[in-house]
């Protein structure tokens, strides 16, 4: 107890160590926020994507506090929906019904948005409606949409559509659809405006909605791929995978190198010798590549490779410095006296060597945690990465395979590579620190 | 200072039986360096062997290169385009069969798996599945070839800048112990956790994106210049941010690390005397700090080495570096195993030699390799 | 004594530490002729280390104070700046031979090269030229000359400090320090060293300053004694006079502690422990453990001259 007392006090004196710790504890708050809040299985499913789940999400979009840094206001999605806003149901005495809605926004921004959609579904039994889709700005002007049947779903990605397009004789259809002069050379038009949605339903339990999705350029607090997912699903929920990964990977490292140590030590001989020439074997076999390899032929599953990694890394140079210290300790008397009284081998390592280094760990271990999650980031970044799983470094892979530097993207690979290094430099501060306080020779330096 | 002073002043020669006796240990401390990394180098080979084969990927290629040798060949002779089709197809299978047995595709796994060994291990690396030299060949091994002077260029120049720079600087610091600057690096230690690559990125967005100044990536300009002045400048010029990538990812840890040392070998009983000789301090920095301290610099900057070795695959990637890693990173997006192997082989081989240059460069640094702890003499 | 070869006045080298200001060197004075061996006899802590690193302007990084008067040859060297001082005196007027000479030579250059280096840097001689000198004083030292071109490290204990000692010499200064020269070797050899010191005592006219706890080895080579206690120098006296009758309540005891060769008298031990160099006590420093102690010890007693040339810093002999 009163060595953990004095060690706080000690902690005092390295403003880095109460840095780095600080973020470290801050991490595992957000991760285990993040965990609570988002089901492992929502996140893998919002991740998955698939049909329908990202539909309503722009593609490409910067993140919202993106504002701050533009004089001009930019887009946010503007959705206007049918059942939300209403529509005029009128039953005609041919047996038809006519629905009329007008699906009305506002638009006060000084950026065109990125792109427009319509969703139509109908209901009905055998005949499809025709629809009738009128585009009102705010100045009069009005754009005739071409006709539409819709099936049950209709989806109507306005501004794919070349035809409309060279119609207006614009470079973009939101062009068209958003400036004030003919010809797409106007300014861009702020106020009022509608689509006038007709229907003709030729049942009479027929039925039509209608929603209208104006695709922003802002998103949420992280912005979205080209896959239009959120980026912060991602970003947050790689931190407790990262973190995980990192720990898991130190500790099995850890123990084993300690156990293949103790044992070398303890039993001497030829076993300690072969050890020591697999160390070095070791250290000079090219790692990254042999993941490469299991990742290209094997599986890319982020436990296979976690395994893959513990025992490529157990051979570590930690082993040369544990076993000094194993040395020392065999000599010891109170090793001599357990062996008198007959303790068997594993017991003198495991209850007496084992826990006299465990100071001498501390740093190396929370030092070695930042160094695997960069090396998945690594693995990720190749393409390598676990296709499921959201992690940081896929983020980066994904938005290196889009260009996004090229492009202008920077949130893209700014934020998970600032989520990378304040994960590695919290336990790499803290480590640091801590080495300088457990290594007495590094402490007159 | 006084320049009369060379550090290798032997005041008398040694005796002819001296000099045979240093050529005797040279020559067993090489042997037994050469033998550990090359068992290193076939260790990793093989390795990277049954990682590749376990799954029989390996054997599928042979299978299919066999497949398409007998077919081109049977192609090729006229005389059996007269043969009915089963006939064909019946020497067809002849020849794959063949083939297939002279490559051993029926020994068992393990000797299969020691003939592969051999194979890599001589660089007999086969034929690319779909990436092709820049001349044309198929062969992994000039496709290997081809890219490697471009690794080497980026290679060698960010480890000779790296090395350089941080060792003045932490010579330079060891003297201002608890300065600012100091301070600083102590602090900043941390920073080398992130690999080259992560801070090349940092610097193409605001070198390359934001500021226009340096390019965004490759060797050359495009179309590359044909005055090779020109084309050496233009080289200059998409070096420095991969080089600055490599050198800020280790620099601070570098620097802090070898200060150290220099710090813990400055107040050593030597550095004293040499004080109270009354050298300048020049010749006590380079003479007793640096020339002590040495080897354990060099054995810590191999580590370091091995390290950056395996970081330039992805740096290579996102500089878009003509390079091995480069190789490596197309070669893994079209599945081509031939190359990915290869590639494997020839960096075991590229981290064995760097370790053995500097092997050798310790050797020539600290007597005791050369002289060895010969008997004591009274 | 005025004129002499060295002068030390009121000597301070105090240390700052995590725990408080270290006063090692506390107000020494003393002066020294040329030809002849001033052995500094005391305890481990008493700072006769210091006295020497002070004398040669070897600081640490955490001096608090350092000052005083240190004469060579009648010239005040404390004001010379630090370039002045390594040109002019280190070296080629002062030497020093340090403790555990393990690691006085570096390891990574040969030792002639080692021992050449002062006499290329400070008497910028031609190289055949020094070589000369090297093989003369390794002769003089008695290190056989084929081991010129071996490395620290393939030399013994004994041949390593005569090494150290031969390059002490090689400028043929005026005066050589040596600090516990030979504690760290074993009997054989220590006599060998100190045949050593002898001989070049007679041959040259160097002088030495032997600082030691090993009373009895530096009874062989001493010709002035001085003893240093928690700082200070308790007594001064010529070597003779000393080793028979030390005046100094502390030097008695340090006497009675040596084992005689023709002597059965039981051996004496000094109660206690010397002072910490910390927080230095009023009064007279070995009062608490001194059994002649009476009520003057509480002030501190000054270097007392008695008639027959000898000093004491002692209220005993006022």
């Amino acid at each position: 107890m009163t060595a953990l007392l004095t060690g706080l006090r000690q902690l005092r004196q390295y403003p880095s160590a109460i840095i780095g710790l600080t973020m470290v504890f801050l991490l595992l708050l957000l991760s285990l926020v993040t965990v609570l809040t988002i089901p492992y299985s929502e996140a893998i499913r919002l991740w998955r994507g698939g049909a329908g789940v990202w539909d309503e999400s722009p593609e490409l979009a910067r993140p919202t506090w993106f504002q701050l840094f533009s004089a001009r206001k930019l887009p946010k999605t503007i959705i206007v929906d049918t059942r939300q806003s209403g529509k005029e149901t009128a039953d005609q005495p041919d047996g038809t019904r006519v629905v009329n809605a007008s699906l009305r926004f506002e638009f006060p921004y000084d950026e065109l948005p990125s792109a427009v959609g319509l969703w139509l579904s109908a209901t009905y039994k055998e005949a499809q409606p025709f629809v009738i889709l009128t585009w009102r700005k705010p100045n009069g002007e009005e754009v005739a949409f071409e006709e539409r049947t819709p099936q049950q779903t209709d989806r109507y990605f306005v501004s794919r559509d070349e035809r409309l397009r060279e119609r207006l004789q614009a470079r973009s259809v939101e062009e068209a659809l958003f400036d004030a002069g003919s010809r797409g050379n106007g300014a861009l038009l702020r106020g009022t405006y509608e689509l006038a949605v007709e229907g003709i339903l030729f049942e009479p339990d027929a039925d039509l909605e209608a929603r209208l999705v104006v695709y922003g350029k802002v998103h949420g607090i992280a912005g979205t791929d080209a896959q239009r997912r959120d980026l912060s699903v991602a970003l947050l929920w790689g931190t407790p995978i990262a973190l995980m990964f990192g720990l898991l990977a130190a500790v099995g490292t850890t123990i084993f190198s300690l156990m293949i140590s103790a044992a070398g030590t303890w039993f001497g001989g030829r076993l300690d010798a072969s050890i020591q020439r697999l160390t070095e074997i070791n250290a000079m076999l090219p790692g990254l590549t042999l993941l490469v390899m299991i990742g290209m032929f094997y599986s890319r599953s982020l436990w296979v490779m976690l395994l893959a990694i513990i025992l490529l890394s157990m051979f570590s140079l930690g082993i040369k410095t544990y076993r000094a210290i194993f040395l020392s300790l065999k000599e010891a008397p109170y090793i001599e006296a357990a062996r008198t009284y007959g303790a068997g081998s594993f017991r003198i390592i495991f209850r007496y060597m084992i826990p006299r280094v465990i100071p001498m760990l501390i740093p190396a271990f929370v030092t070695a945690i930042p160094g695997f999650v960069f090396l998945e980031a690594s693995l990720s970044i190749l393409g390598l990465g676990d296709p499921d799983i959201p992690t940081w470094g896929k983020l980066l892979f994904d938005a290196y395979a889009n260009e996004a530097l090229f492009k202008g993207y920077y949130y893209w690979v700014l934020e998970p590579a600032a989520l990378l290094m304040i994960t590695g430099m919290s336990f790499a501060m803290s480590g640091f620190a801590l080495d300088r306080m457990f290594n007495p020779r590094l402490r007159t330096a | 200072m006084n320049g009369g002073i060379s550090t290798a002043t032997v005041t008398v020669p040694p005796s002819r039986s001296a000099w045979r006796e240093t050529l005797h240990r040279v020559g067993l401390y090489t042997l037994r360096r050469v033998t550990v990394l090359l068992g290193t180098v076939v260790i990793g080979t093989y390795l990277a062997v049954l990682i590749a084969n376990w799954g029989g990927e390996v054997d599928k290629m042979r299978e299919a290169q066999c497949k398409e040798k007998a077919g081109m060949s049977i192609q090729a002779d006229p005389a059996l385009q007269v043969l009915p089709p089963e006939e064909r197809r019946r020497r067809y299978e002849q020849e794959v069969e063949r083939c297939k047995q002279l490559q051993g595709l029926d020994r068992p796994f393990f000797a299969r798996s020691l003939e592969y060994l051999r194979d890599a291990l001589t660089l007999s690396l086969g034929r690319a599945m779909q990436l092709t030299s820049d001349s044309g060949s198929r062969e992994v091994r000039n496709i290997i070839l081809e890219r490697l002077p471009a690794t080497l260029l980026l290679f060698g120049t960010a480890d000779l800048v790296l090395f350089f720079t941080a060792i003045s600087i932490a010579l330079f610091l060891s003297r201002r112990y608890g300065s600012v600057f100091d301070r600083l690096i102590v602090a900043l230690a941390p920073t080398s956790t992130a690999p080259g690559w992560f801070y090349g990125i940092f610097l193409i967005l605001l070198f390359a994106g934001l500021l226009h100044l340096l390019p965004f990536g490759g060797m050359v300009d495009i179309p590359p210049p044909t005055a090779t002045a020109e084309y050496a400048v233009s080289v200059l010029h998409h070096l420095i941010l991969p080089v600055a990538a490599v050198v800020i990812g280790s620099i601070c840890l570098s620097i802090y690390s070898w200060r150290t040392f220099f710090l813990i070998y400055s107040s050593e009983d030597y550095v004293e005397m040499a004080k109270a000789k009354g050298l300048p301090s020049g010749m006590i920095q380079r003479r007793y700090i640096l020339r002590p301290t040495l080897p354990p610099i060099i054995t810590g900057f191999s580590f370091m080495l091995i390290s950056l070795w395996q970081g330039a695959i992805i740096l290579e990637t996102v500089f878009n570096w003509p390079g091995l890693g480069r190789l490596l990173y197309s070669a893994i997006g079209s599945q081509d195993t031939p190359v990915i192997v290869g590639t494997v082989v020839i960096y075991g081989y590229l981290l064995a030699l760097t370790v053995f240059v500097l092997d050798i460069v310790y050797a020539l640094i600290d007597p005791r390799v050369k002289v060895g702890e010969r008997g004591i003499g009274s | 004594m005025n004129n002499g070869l060295l002068q030390v006045e009121e000597l301070r080298l105090h240390y700052r530490t995590t725990q408080g200001v270290v006063q090692a060197v506390d107000g020494v004075t003393f002066s020294l002729a040329p030809r002849q061996a001033l052995a500094v006899l005391g305890e481990s802590g008493c700072g006769k280390s210091s006295l020497a690193r002070a004398i040669l302007r070897l600081l640490p990084r955490n001096v608090e104070v350092y000052d005083g008067c240190v004469r060579v040859n009648g010239l005040n060297v404390m004001p010379l700046d630090e370039e002045q001082f390594r040109r002019d005196v280190r070296w080629s007027k002062i030497s020093i031979v340090m403790q555990a000479a393990m690691n006085a030579l570096n390891p990574v250059l040969r030792v002639a090269d080692q021992v050449i280096e002062p006499l290329l840097v400070h008497q910028d001689q031609q190289h055949d030229a020094a070589l000369a000198r090297v093989r003369d004083v390794f002769q003089m030292v008695g290190v056989p000359l084929d081991f010129m071109a071996r490395y620290a490290f393939e030399l013994s204990g004994g041949m390593r400090q005569r090494v150290v000692l031969a390059m002490a010499l090689v400028l043929n200064p005026s005066l050589v320090l040596l600090d516990e020269p030979t504690s760290a070797l074993d009997v054989l050899t220590q006599a060998n060293i100190m045949n050593v010191l002898k001989r070049i005592k007679k041959d040259t006219s160097t002088s030495f300053i032997l600082i030691t706890h090993d009373i009895a080895t530096s009874s062989e080579l001493a010709d002035q004694v001085a003893v240093m206690y928690a700082g200070q120098l308790v007594e001064i006296s010529d070597a003779a006079r000393f080793f028979r009758e030390p005046l100094h309540p502390y030097s008695q005891k340090l006497m009675a502690s040596v084992p005689r060769l023709r002597d059965d008298t039981k051996l004496e031990y000094i109660p206690g422990r010397p002072p910490s160099l910390i927080a230095l006590p009023r009064g007279c420093r070995f009062a608490p453990r001194c059994l002649q102690r009476f009520a003057k010890c509480d002030q501190d007693p000054p270097m007392i001259h008695t008639e027959d040339g000898r000093q004491v810093r002692c209220w005993l002999y006022e």
